[in-house]
């Protein structure tokens, strides 16, 4: 009875340090090449100080060397891994505060602006693709499809400057980037689920369209949109970027375009790290949610 | 009979500082600057931001009238320098305390020098006081009184005190105690700094009211210029410091009472070729850029009024010397823009060998004259101005492609790889003296831009001036260093290392709410003096964004 149990635990677990194993590959491949893009970009090392007429050629020099602007890219990246391994993030280049500190003081506000954007997104997206889908008429699958797809013709910037002029609240816009992709693909797949002949079945049979959606299309239709949960998270967290930068929303988005501007190495990669993990998370939890979803409707 | 007129001005006294007095209750400045102080500590300030809270925080022993351009005592009643001008001697205010309560003696000056002065510090303020090899020696001669002593004289030495924020030497604080009429009570980088009324601070109105009249001033961080001035609009902001010429006139149009230009500015905007023998550029374009002839026709041939008209909207002035017209003792007045005239930049040219060949302009050994300028694409201004620059050198055949790099980029080329032919870019000048720009003038100097770090002086006329610089460093004597700074000027004029363009004038934007207000043309433009401005009414506390 023992080994009857034991047996899936043991897959699971092998499973789970499988998905572990490939998150940190891929964390470490995303941190280094990170690191190398920045690093070898033009300016790195520089700062606009230099140009002082006051500084002396030895201060100048001290700046230089201040900003790592002779250290070489392994050498950088021992020192990151050797901090990272004692739990240090290392310090901002251009904000001058540990990493650490600045990351814990705006990623609340990230995750509030994200989480908010997502649910919108969702609860938009999946509602209108679900009416489309079942509505007899067609009129608001028309309807919700062109919204879906004007907001998708709009850059996340514009919809971010516009939401500037008429002082509405900044993280509504992450909402309205993450609802048209939602509400596309939610629309394809629950489509496609209610064109399968046991649900014609079951409109034939007289269900009621609550019935038909709820047990019928939507289970068919689960395991794919919970693959999509996890794009959807990477895709929220890239529009923070532009909608904290113009929003003034003090945020890791806007930490990260200022320290893309600042050439700031150590700030960069931790971003880059982060931001890699969250999404290797997000697609892992949906993958494996998803899979034994699937594995069961098999 | 006197008492009834002593009464009355009393009265009218206590009348004008009520509302001064009421305005201080709950009042907060709000404004924005573009980035995040580097530092807070006063001697290694080295950009904008953290020279912005420099100035709101710091004491300093003498301030400059940013209006009058005349020193005024401030934490030092008084100051003497030596014949010699190697030192100077400071009587300090007494009874004064740092914004924690710690008092202010001339121990903390001496603490102050030291750290300024320390190597290690590369302090850019301590740089400037660097007139030689040797020490610095601070000697306090009582408890408000001390004399600094420098190994070798230093010209216009009083003025430099401006930029040395007073430490203490015994605050927990360090740097966070300070003298001046505000200090950071909070700070959260890329967002905003709130700066509240030093408790301590020293200097009161005709009247007797302690200031500053605010209590507290808000400065958010925002890069977007846009953005800036939507916010100035709806109140939220009461001022912009520098103002772009676009958004000047869009704000002189819709709010005229708003709208300031205080006059031209010490910036300059100027172009100058790569003559670095290094530079990876071909040999025959470097012909073209260390001959004065070639430099001067691409001058000529540049149309500095429609710079001006166009790119500026009138808000600026055509440029003519390392020195603005706003530095009033130094510009050499005698100076006048070379002139827009195709005919005699071609005539130039033709001496040096050039000809236009089907409107295309060639050199001796027939190749087509056309370089690239590269310029910060950020800067908007200097965008449109490569473009109007470009149009005029296409009618006398050369052929100019304009490059926009985002600044580090920039100054990875100017200063690291050289890989540019010509460059265009504004200089910001704070200091008034032109000993101030020793290191951009002397050819063995990193910021001499054209040709950084010359072994031996490149040219005559390089070598000239950097006997020029190195004789009116080295003098007390203002007339004869003026006459010195002058042929300098005249030097540049005809050699045209820098080909200057436009000087800008200093434009701001300001609430009607904010009171007491003078922009003028020297940092920080609008709020020079802060400690005497106030806003009608008063605001609450909380009201607004972030």
């Amino acid at each position: 009875m023992g080994s009857v149990v034991g047996k899936p635990r043991r897959r699971l677990v092998r499973k789970l340090s499988g998905h572990v194993a490939r998150i940190l590959v891929v964390l470490l491949a995303g941190g280094f090449l990170g690191a190398t893009l920045v690093r070898l970009a033009p300016g790195y090392g520089t700062n606009p100080e230099e140009l002082d007429s006051r500084l002396s050629a030895a201060s100048i020099q001290a700046l230089r060397q201040a900003r790592g602007a002779n250290e070489g890219l392994a050498s950088f990246y021992a020192h990151y891994l050797e901090r990272l391994v004692r739990g240090g993030l290392g310090e901002s280049q251009t904000l001058n505060e540990p990493v650490r500190q600045l990351l814990a003081e705006r990623f609340p506000e990230t995750l509030q602006s994200v989480g908010l954007g997502l649910a919108l997104g969702w609860m938009a997206g999946l509602a209108l693709a679900m009416a489309a889908v079942m509505s007899r008429t067609g009129i608001a699958g028309v309807a919700a499809g062109l919204l879906a797809s004007i907001l998708l013709c709009v850059p996340a910037a514009v919809l971010a400057l516009l939401f500037v002029i008429v002082q509405a609240p900044g993280r509504l816009v992450i909402g309205l980037i993450v609802f048209p992709n939602i509400f596309h693909y939610a629309r394809n797949l629950l489509a496609r689920a209610a064109a399968m002949p046991h649900v014609l079945t079951a409109r034939a049979k007289g269900l009621g369209n609550a019935r038909v959606l709820l047990r019928h299309i939507l289970p068919v239709a689960a395991p794919q949109l919970l693959a999509l949960a996890g794009v959807s998270v990477s895709m929220a967290f890239a529009a923070a970027i532009p909608v904290e930068v113009l929003c003034d929303l003090p945020g890791i988005g806007q930490l990260a375009w200022k320290a893309a501007m600042g050439r700031d190495l150590p700030l960069l990669v931790n971003l880059t790290m982060i931001v890699t993990l969250i999404t290797l998370v997000a697609n892992t939890v949906a993958d494996l949610v998803a899979q034994p979803r699937q594995a069961g409707e098999a | 009979m006197k008492l009834p007129a002593i009464s009355a001005t009393l009265l009218l006294m206590g009348l004008m500082s009520g509302p001064l007095v009421r305005a201080q209750r709950g009042s907060q400045l709000r404004f924005s600057l573009a980035s995040d102080p580097k530092t807070f500590n006063p001697l290694l300030v080295d950009d904008d931001a953290s020279e912005a809270i420099r100035y709101l925080t710091g004491g300093v022993l003498v301030r400059l009238n940013r209006e009058t351009q005349q020193l005024e005592p401030d934490l030092a009643t008084s100051w003497r320098v030596s014949r010699a001008g190697n030192s100077i001697t400071f009587t300090l205010r007494r009874n004064l305390r740092f914004s924690d309560g710690t008092p202010f003696t001339a121990q903390d000056v001496a603490y102050t020098i030291q750290r300024l002065m320390d190597p290690v510090l590369h302090s850019p303020t301590g740089d400037s006081f660097r007139s030689g090899p040797g020490n610095v020696t601070a000697r306090i001669i009582g408890k408000n009184q001390i004399t600094i002593v420098f190994p070798r004289p230093i010209v216009g030495l009083a003025k430099l005190f401006d930029q040395v924020g007073i430490l203490s030497a015994h605050s927990p604080h360090k740097e966070m105690a300070v003298l001046g009429p505000y200090y950071v009570a909070e700070y959260k980088p890329g967002s905003y700094l709130l700066l509240e009324r030093n408790p301590n601070y020293w200097k009161r109105d005709g009247a007797g009211n302690q200031l500053p009249y605010i209590e507290s001033i808000r400065i958010s961080i925002e890069e977007n210029r846009d953005i800036e001035m939507l916010r100035l609009m709806r109140g939220e902001i009461d001022f912009i410091n520098s103002l772009d010429p676009d958004l000047y006139d869009r704000l002189a149009r819709q709010a005229p009472k708003m709208a300031y230009d205080a006059g031209v500015s010490l910036d300059s905007e100027q172009m100058w070729f790569n003559e670095v023998p290094a530079a990876p550029i071909p040999a025959y374009k470097k012909a073209w850029f260390t001959s004065t002839r070639f430099r001067r026709a691409v001058s000529e041939s540049i149309n500095r009024a429609d710079l001006v008209r166009v790119v500026f909207r009138g808000h600026a002035q055509p440029a003519v010397s390392w020195i603005s017209p706003a530095n009033k003792f130094w510009f050499d007045a005698g100076l006048h823009p070379h002139p827009f005239d195709r005919k005699d930049a071609l005539r130039l040219l033709a001496e040096d060998g050039f000809h236009l060949q089907n409107g295309v302009l060639r050199d001796r050994g027939g190749h087509a004259v056309e370089f690239s300028v590269i310029t910060n694409g950020g800067n908007m201004e200097r965008v449109h101005m490569a473009a109007m620059i470009q149009q005029d050198l296409a009618g006398i055949g050369i052929r100019l492609n304009v490059v926009t790099l985002d600044f580090p980029s920039l100054i990875d080329r100017i200063t690291r790889s050289f890989n540019y032919e010509a460059c265009l870019l504004g200089l910001v000048n704070d200091g008034l003296d032109p000993n101030a720009q020793m290191n951009v003038w002397l050819s063995s100097a990193d910021n001499h831009q054209w040709d950084p770090d010359e072994k031996t002086p490149a040219t005559a006329w390089e070598a000239q001036i950097d006997r020029l610089m190195r004789a009116q460093a080295a003098t007390l004597d203002v007339k004869k260093r003026k006459q010195e700074v002058d042929e300098v000027q005249q030097i540049v004029w005809r050699e045209e290392p820098f080909i200057y363009l436009v000087y800008k004038d200093a434009l701001a934007g300001v609430s009607t709410r904010l009171r007491n207000v003078h922009p003028v043309a020297l940092r920080p433009q609008v709020y020079w003096n802060i400690d005497q401005l106030w806003i009608a009414g008063g605001r609450a506390e909380g009201r607004g964004w972030n």
